[in-house]
């Protein structure tokens, strides 16, 4: 699965470390998200929208 | 946010716990072995030393992975993947071989046998990190 995380988080001058505290998981979380390695439980992925304020979809989408 | 995560021990507890109970087994090995004449149920009770100690070291690691975030835990689901049936099939195909040869005690026994299982899971760790990495 394909995903915008990381221009949203450097859209918020964020680092991956930044992000992952304020999401609670690891920062290989979010590095294994960002690069597609990795599919977030839904959980992850509500907690991700609902912090940059998107839907779901239009942060994650299929390849 | 995500569920909030129970605060689980560091991993610096878990080594410690880890390498406690390595040095009693060696520890209680090298006894048993220098004194063979005691009796059978004080070497018992001196086998059984480290026993409480390493099911400390499983329920703080159960601990530690149930405080973990959901990729760590994949990681860890996938290295018992890996290591639970590659300890199997080493079991049962030594329980075979035996059968059809003889193996020597020192080189094959549940002694020499059980180290196969870490480095077992330390494979399966090391390739889930490098599948997520």
């Amino acid at each position: 699965m394909r995903n915008r995380l990381k221009v949203l988080r450097a859209e918020r001058d964020w680092s991956q470390a930044d992000l992952a505290d304020r999401l609670g998981v690891s920062r290989q979380t979010i590095n294994a998200v960002e690069t597609g390695k990795y599919s977030p439980s839904l959980e992850l992925a509500f907690s991700i929208a609902r912090l940059v304020d998107q839907h779901i979809e239009e942060i994650f989408f299929p390849e | 946010m995500t569920t909030p995560r129970p605060a689980g021990p560091s991993g610096h507890t878990v080594f410690a716990l880890l390498i406690t109970w390595l040095v009693l087994y060696f520890a209680v090995r090298f006894f048993l072995e220098a004194n063979m004449d005691l009796s059978s149920g004080i070497r018992l009770a001196i086998a059984l030393i480290p026993t409480p100690v390493f099911i400390l070291f499983v329920w703080t690691f159960v601990r530690g992975i149930r405080s973990a975030d959901e990729l760590e835990r994949r990681i860890q689901l996938e290295a018992l993947a890996v290591a639970f049936p590659l300890g199997l099939v080493l079991l049962t195909t030594l329980g075979l071989v035996q059968r059809a040869v003889e193996l020597n005690f020192e080189d094959w026994s549940y002694n020499h046998v059980w180290p196969m299982f870490a480095f077992f899971y330390i494979a399966g760790i090391f390739m889930a990190k490098k599948r997520y990495e």
